[in-house]
């Protein structure tokens, strides 16, 4: 017997309408008679059948007592007063069609019998039919109302010893379903908006503005809760501020928005690790959102879980085709609109923005990468999983087909790069640096680790100070403030003696940050140019993900 | 409510006339429904209404009217 | 379905007992659940759509339905007669709905969209 049905237990109070209307009836709390006797049953239960004219007696013989009896029906209005008729039971009936006390009351099968106290306590109470219990309850609603016992089994009849019972309707699939969206969807406090019956939830959720433009899987019920067994964690726990209103992110709005993006629900845990770190001060996701720039959180899955998911790695990596990669990166935009208020034309000034502020997610191919992955190079270990957000351009492309060697390789690199944001543009910030499997292998041949790809670079991106500055055929250049303050002389321009000091492209090594990624076959290679960099800029974030 | 917000998907304008006293279940209602301007736009008329005389009830629709052609001619503002 | 026996409950995993943790007011209603749809902002708004286009002017044909509460019909009388004196070339239909405790039948309310150009519904109170 479930715990909910243990003697002493309290009694669950509910009330439902009466069969006949106009009425409601059930237990109440506190309990105001001296026992109550509930009769849970289905029309179609054949132990239901032979129970039904026994409840009856026993409530015609203890009813003057103080024994109040109740069926409570599973099944529909019409059935159930054909049941009542054929058995002309003269007890109140009550529907529980939407089986809320059946749920309550927490049994298996009918008939259930429960014998409730006057202090609204469980008694006795017992599913299908036994000889004993069926006694021994009438035993204990007589004891409890003060009258003898009364004889209940009459002349002639022969009381089977078992008889089992049917399944309680809770366990039909399609009920037990439902039933579950109900618990879980109790749970849940988002305001509710309900779809008016003539319209199309697609075209209602168009019209409300809380989409990316792509229409948007509408957030029932029903999806939220299943999207939120995707996480242990509980759906009111605050994952994040989002800028730029510093909104709550509740894992239950993220689930939502996931569920607009089209998510399954193993996706969630990635969603809310990005989110982590793209509301943290570094990543200054306000400053990416805000700027005139191109950038877009791309978010780089590391770990075991790319392949759990289903998280691509490999051809076509940047492209459609994906869900785990569309989806994913569709509910952190998503988030930010909805949740952060982030929207092209208010907060959201880009120019021109970019595909990749749809979606920009992907997994780095750590199988076909030589060297230690993204996240083991930023501390964590080869089977954590993690996501790295970096503020970044849409991918552009690095040609090279025809190098032999690491060094012309990855000197091609360097030539490719030194283009990001404009090419006299030195001393830049991050850029993301994705390397595809078969330049992988070139430079592995020669046995070079990522520092020796950085060291490259950083030599065959390196133009002389004077070239890096506004002149008269191109205006644009370093300003000189951010050149180094010992460069310049007193008239706060560059020394004539620094003007053929070479300037790497990068201010740091590090801040080329490299990724293996793509298709075994093809010999392009990929560049993402980042945002600014330092404290008025973005700086790459990496979070584990946690279930 | 549900009535008016099956018209406005149809493109047909509507306004809700009710009593004073309704506006804040009105409020909630649109809100429920995503179109919070049924409840801005509609027309409200001093309560009571069950107790009203009949010349009271046609007083209150000639103080009514020009608020529920407004709501009928006035754009509506778009998101 | 299956027989159990009696007696034999098997391992309850399930909640049990009435939540006291639903958002107030809304009724456990599991058949709607399709409709419902939770709201994905930070909820600063009220989630908005546009409302239909209006016209510049009152154009016709005037549908006045009437919720059918009491007294109703006597505004919708009054405001019959002065909207004829403001829009006299405009066709004016009185409707009724059968009860204001539920929306319009579907019927009622295909006939209204079909025939109205504008309605006005009176009086909730």
């Amino acid at each position: 017997m479930s715990a909910t049905l243990s003697t002493g237990t309290p009694a669950p109070p509910f009330l439902l309408q009466t069969l006949h209307g106009g009425g409601e009836d059930g237990v109440r709390s506190p309990a105001t008679d001296p026992a109550t006797l509930l009769f849970f049953f289905k029309h179609d239960c054949p132990t239901c059948d032979f129970v039904a004219p026994l409840v009856g007696r026993l409530s015609k013989l203890l009813g003057g007592a103080g024994l109040r009896s109740v069926a409570v029906s599973q099944s529909d209005s019409a059935t159930s007063s054909a049941f009542v008729a054929k058995h002309e039971l003269a007890i109140p009936v009550v529907l529980d069609q939407e089986l809320s006390a059946s749920e309550a009351y927490a049994f298996d099968a009918v008939p259930c019998l429960v014998l409730i106290s006057g202090e609204g306590r469980i008694l006795r109470a017992f599913q299908g039919f036994g000889r004993e219990d069926f006694l021994a309850l009438a035993a204990d609603a007589a004891r409890t109302c003060g009258a003898a016992v009364p004889p209940l089994e009459q002349a002639g009849e022969r009381w089977p010893e078992n008889r089992p019972g049917c399944d309680s309707r809770v366990h039909d699939p399609e009920i037990a379903q439902r039933l579950a969206v109900r618990r879980g969807a109790a749970r849940l406090s988002a305001r509710r908006v309900h779809v008016p019956e003539a319209e199309d939830p697609f075209e209602f959720f168009a019209a409300l503005g809380i989409d990316d433009g792509l229409p948007v899987v509408p957030p029932t019920e029903a999806r939220v809760v299943r999207m939120l067994e995707g996480t242990k964690r509980s759906p009111s726990e605050v994952v994040a501020l989002v800028p730029p209103n510093l909104a709550p992110a509740t894992v239950e709005k993220i689930a939502i928005n996931a569920v607009m993006a089209g998510c399954r629900p193993e996706y969630l845990p990635v969603v809310i690790a990005a989110l982590e770190a793209a509301c943290t001060d570094e990543f200054n996701l306000h400053g990416v959102l805000a700027t005139t720039y191109f950038p877009t959180p791309v978010i780089v899955v590391n770990g075991p879980i790319r392949h759990e998911i289903g998280i691509q790695c490999a051809g076509n990596v940047f492209g459609q085709g994906f869900r785990a990669n569309a989806t994913i990166g569709r509910a952190v935009q998503l988030v930010v609109r909805n949740l952060g208020g982030g929207k092209p034309g208010e907060v959201d000034m880009a120019t021109l923005g970019q595909p990749g502020k749809f979606t920009c997610c992907i997994g780095e191919n750590e199988e076909e990468s030589p060297w230690e992955p993204l996240h083991v190079e930023r501390g964590f270990r080869r089977e954590q999983n993690t996501v790295t957000l970096f503020a970044g351009e849409a991918p552009r492309a690095i040609l090279d087909q025809t190098s032999r060697s690491a060094r012309s390789l990855a000197t091609s690199m360097g030539l490719c790069l030194e283009s990001v944001a404009h090419p006299k543009f030195h001393g830049y910030g991050e850029v993301m640096l994705v390397v595809c499997p078969e330049h992988c292998r070139t430079l592995e041949a020669d046995g070079w680790s990522k520092a020796d790809l950085r060291r490259r670079i950083q030599e065959a991106t390196s133009r002389p100070l004077g070239q890096c500055l506004p002149d008269a055929e191109c205006a644009e250049g370093l300003p000189l403030q951010a050149l180094p303050r010992d460069l310049l002389g007193q008239d706060g321009r560059p020394k004539p003696e620094t003007l053929a000091l070479p300037l790497a492209k990068f201010r740091r090594d590090e801040d080329i940050l490299i990724v293996v990624a793509g298709a075994r076959a093809g010999k392009f290679s990929a560049v993402l140019g980042g945002w600014v960099g330092g404290k008025m800029g973005s700086e790459a974030v990496t979070r584990e993900i946690m279930a | 409510m549900h009535d008016l917000a099956d018209y406005e998907a149809r493109g047909i304008a509507t306004v809700m006339v009710a009593s004073s006293e309704f506006v804040g279940a009105a409020h909630k209602q649109a809100e429920a429904l995503g179109l919070p301007e049924l409840a801005t736009r509609a027309v409200y008329v001093p309560h009571p209404i069950q107790d009203a005389s009949d010349e009271e009830m046609r007083a209150k629709a000639r103080g009514a009217v020009d608020a529920i052609v407004q709501a009928l001619t006035a754009p509506a503002a778009r998101p | 379905m299956g027989r159990r026996k009696n007696g034999v409950g098997g391992g309850d995993t399930r909640d049990h007992g009435l939540r006291d943790d639903r958002p107030r007011g809304r009724v456990a209603a599991v058949g709607n659940s399709d409709r419902m749809i939770l709201d994905p902002t930070a909820e600063h708004r009220p989630l908005r759509r546009p409302l239909s286009v209006r016209g510049s002017s009152l154009r016709g044909p005037i549908g006045l339905v009437d919720i059918a509460k009491a007294r109703g019909d006597v505004f919708l009388d009054e405001l019959e007669a002065l909207l004829r004196l403001r829009a006299p070339s405009e066709q004016i239909i009185r409707l009724r709905k059968p009860t204001f405790t539920k929306p319009a039948p579907r019927s009622l309310r295909d006939e209204i969209a079909q025939r109205c150009r504008v309605v006005i519904q009176a009086l909730a109170d």
